[in-house]
């Protein structure tokens, strides 16, 4: 494990477990190793000795966000259904967050599905995750037995044989394009700053399809949504999907039907992103998740950019500012009406 | 038994030859992240065989995704509209290669629940499965803790092995038999081939036997005491309840029945289910027996590792790994299997 | 994906397109049209709903999913909509939805939107014929149609 990481460790650890023994939170939500390589796993801590487990790597690719409305329900006291609310605050809850994560917090606070004050959030400034998918494809697709991260480097074991990998040749496409790897929201800070990034090419892969022909683009569509198997991975592992029925599970009118038939599949992709339009914030779970490796972002990344220039919104910056779709201007664009 | 010798080029013959008459498909490797996954070969295309298992199972093949049971006319002028009538089949040989045993295994597995099944026998009586056995364990495999071997043989039609710089082929049912008739190449590898095959087997060092099956143990565990052990809310907290697992899991065969009818023309389908999703045990009335996560979470490894052994015999994992390797939380079966057999 | 159309041949062929009007403006500008005996081709199926708020992404897709050549989506004016502000939100949300679609390559014209007020009864049957033509000019629509073979 790198310095960096090593350190960052050690003080969620520590923190985490001050927090949990002194009774300040109920649970700790962050990682614990894997059992492979490139691998870790959300991990609720409910006791300090179990703070001990928790882990910081490149690999912490699952927003913990996600996870903030089940585990908040889990530490409040059982009642029934009619039963009153308990008196005084509920519990809290301990989480870590980068920059994606704690904007996507921001959102869920908008939205009601958490409240500021049930979290105790450690904050912690991102470097960056590595995709396991792009080390895979370094190494030719071969079994992966090891992996050790150095401070800028990963070590990569494979038929007996280490590869030495530059980390930021592997950084997933997200965090490479990542504007804000500073949480907005924190009550500690874990780890130093990472500052704000000023990127060029921001939407390089967006730009890249807006190039081509309607007929290229539906082509590259298609090729790229005809591996999905519809494990909804990418839905499940959103912090922004938490309808109680999904549109995939309406039966009357059925939108989506429910095999991989590539009308049903288009439309079910069209509609997971555009139900993200103006509250993703790129944290990449969606692509990290999939098992068939879809470029899911692009399509989440296109509409960023459009509600970013139409009107000039980014997701989870502003505790107070209302959401860019449930609000509106009296002169919003609308170049594309056609006028009778 | 036949063994037949290979070089090589009798391999790519052999495949050439096959793919005139029948649909060939292997795994191939191709885009983002190296993508190992299955494709219909091409006179020129081979496979490229990597060690461990393609993206995803062989089930894709035996159960498709989604498969049409019957079609029917919607049209209200037609005057048979909504008579349902099974969809043409063409009793045509599908050559799937480079199966690994595990994948193989997967196949014998599902047709236990399935032995009634008509779509599936039909499916499976029109498959023939060319196979390779494994050099090498990845580190994601687990086949000889689940009652099956690098080198097994169960459920192909030939297995293929490679020594030194030839290959053998042992010829295994009557379909491979067909095959090997059909490729037109091949030496007789002799009388001592099989024990040459098993000596060698011996010394590359990979298990002979499946020392490790736990089907046995889990049969006789008292199932109330694995159904209520504690450790299942810890293997459940980190679920996404995505179906990842069982639908890259070569033994899960769940599935559900839809009636889908687009303008003047219907068809019932049956596609993949998931215990995973709250929706696959939902009543009508609005009640859901498995509501919850861990509910779900249970299942899938009690049905996997204890209702399907005591029904059938065999635990219902054969040791692929997929699951592992492409479970977005990582969580990790054989750590299940351990939890399970200390009860 | 080219999966066009078996039943219909290219002389036969004559666009159908989903509108979905607002019931206090486009719907009776609609009906201006047809009072005022302007004439506009027969080529849309009107559904008619509370607000151009209510249109979702859905209902859009789906029209497109059961076989539509085209979809026109019409409101009141800005300022004009009878619930208030149902109109802007609705704005904002095709705006998006108009550019994704043309994003994952749907052909820009198979999907309109317009606004129509209830006094606009020669504006309404411009706009159908416009969009008529568009449609028509686009062919078939097969991208996003669903099929059963």
């Amino acid at each position: 494990m790198s310095d960096t990481n090593s350190t960052i460790t050690l003080e969620i650890r520590a923190r985490a477990g001050e927090l949990l023994a002194s009774g300040e939170v109920k649970a700790f939500l962050g990682f614990a190793e894997g059992s492979i390589p490139m691998a870790t796993r959300p991990f609720i801590a409910r006791t300090p000795e179990q703070a001990e487990k928790l882990v910081w790597n490149s690999f912490c690719v699952i927003n913990p966000a996600g996870f903030l409305p089940e585990v908040l329900k889990s530490v409040e006291p059982s009642r029934g259904p009619k039963d009153p609310p308990p008196e005084g605050p509920l519990p809290r809850v301990g989480v870590v967050a980068t920059g994606c994560w704690s904007r996507n917090m921001v959102v869920q606070m908008k939205e009601n599905q958490v409240s500021r004050d049930r979290l105790v959030i450690l904050g912690i400034g991102s470097r960056g995750m590595v995709s396991n998918k792009k080390v895979q494809a370094m190494v030719g697709g071969r079994d992966i037995t090891a992996i050790e991260e150095g401070e800028h480097s990963l070590t990569v074991h494979c038929d007996g044989e280490k590869t030495e990998i530059h980390r930021w040749d592997v950084i997933r496409d997200n965090c490479r394009t990542c504007t804000h790897p500073d949480p907005v929201i924190f009550d500690y800070q874990i780890g130093d700053s990472a500052g704000e990034r000023h990127i060029e090419d921001r939407y390089v892969q967006v730009d890249k399809i807006e190039a081509m022909s309607a007929a290229q683009r539906w082509q590259w569509f298609q090729n790229e949504i005809s591996k999905c198997i519809r494990c909804y991975a990418c839905r499940n592992a959103c912090p922004l999907c938490y309808c109680p029925t999904c549109f995939v599970d309406d039966s009357r009118p059925q939108w989506v039907g429910k095999s991989t038939d590539p009308v049903d599949t288009s439309i079910f992709h069209i509609l997971r992103a555009y139900h993200c339009a103006g509250r993703c914030t790129d944290c990449g779970a969606c692509e990290s998740v999939c098992p068939m490796g879809i470029r899911l972002r692009i399509l989440t990344k296109k509409l960023e950019k459009d509600v970013l220039e139409m009107y000039g919104s980014e997701a989870g910056l502003d505790l107070e500012a209302p959401l860019p779709l449930a609000t509106y201007t009296m002169n919003d664009p609308q170049q594309f009406i056609i006028k009778g | 038994m036949k063994i037949l010798k290979l070089e090589k080029s009798d391999l790519d013959k052999w495949l050439a030859e096959w793919m005139k008459s029948s649909p060939v498909y292997a795994p191939v490797q191709s885009g983002f992240g190296s993508f190992y996954d299955w494709a219909r070969l091409e006179q020129g295309r081979m496979p490229e065989l990597l060690p461990g298992v393609p993206k995803s199972s062989i089930k894709t093949f035996l159960f498709p995704q989604p498969e049409t049971l019957e079609e029917f006319s919607a049209d209200p002028a037609d005057p048979s509209a909504f008579i349902l009538k099974a969809p043409k089949t063409a009793e045509q040989l599908t050559i799937i290669a480079g199966v690994r045993p595990c994948d193989a295994r997967s196949v014998s597995l599902n047709a236990l629940p399935y032995a009634k099944d008509p779509y599936y026998s039909n499916r499976l009586r029109n498959t023939a499965l060319v196979g390779f056995t494994c050099e090498t364990q990845c580190s994601t495999c687990f086949c000889t803790r689940t009652g099956g071997l690098p080198t097994g043989t169960e459920g192909l039609d030939i297995a293929i092995t490679r020594m030194d710089n030839t290959f053998l082929a042992e010829i295994l049912t009557q379909k491979g038999e067909l095959l090997a008739e059909a490729g037109r190449t091949g030496t007789d590898a002799g009388g001592d081939a099989l024990s040459r095959l098993e000596q060698s087997r011996k010394n590359s060092g990979s298990p002979v036997s499946s020392a490790d099956d736990p089907a046995p143990i889990l049969r006789e565990k008292d199932l109330m005491a694995l159904y209520q052990a504690p450790f299942w809310q810890e293997i459940a907290e980190p679920c996404l309840n995505c179906g990842a697992c069982t639908f890259l899991c070569p033994t899960c065969y769940c599935f559900d029945i839809q009636d889908e009818v687009i303008r003047d023309r219907g068809r019932r389908i049956r596609y993949w289910d998931s215990c995973m999703f709250p929706l696959f045990t939902l009543h009508a009335s609005g009640h859901n027996p498995r509501g919850l996560k861990l509910q779900r979470v249970r299942n899938r490894f009690m049905h996997k590792l204890k209702y399907f052994p005591e029904r059938f015999g065999p635990i219902s994992c054969v040791g692929c790994g997929r699951c592992i390797r492409e479970c977005p939380v990582n969580i990790d079966i054989r750590e299940v299997y351990t939890d399970l057999l200390a009860i | 994906m080219n999966n066009e159309p078996s039943a219909m041949n290219e002389t036969k062929w004559d666009p159908k397109i989903i509108a979905f009007l607002c019931t206090w403006c486009s719907y009776a500008g609609a009906d201006l049209a047809g009072v005022s005996r302007f004439q506009y081709p027969p080529n849309i199926r009107i559904v008619k709903v509370p607000c151009s708020g209510r249109i979702s992404a859905n209902l859009i897709l789906d029209a497109l999913k059961s076989g539509a050549d085209g979809v026109l989506v019409s409101g009141c004016h800005p300022g004009d909509c009878h619930y208030i502000s149902g109109n802007y939100y609705a704005r904002r949300r095709f705006a998006l939805l108009k550019n994704f679609l043309e994003f994952v390559g749907i052909e820009p014209g198979r999907v309109n939107f317009s606004w129509v007020s209830a006094s606009e009864g020669e504006q309404f049957a411009g706009l159908v014929s416009e969009v008529t033509e568009t449609v028509r000019a686009l062919g078939p629509a097969t991208r996003l149609v669903k099929k059963i073979d």
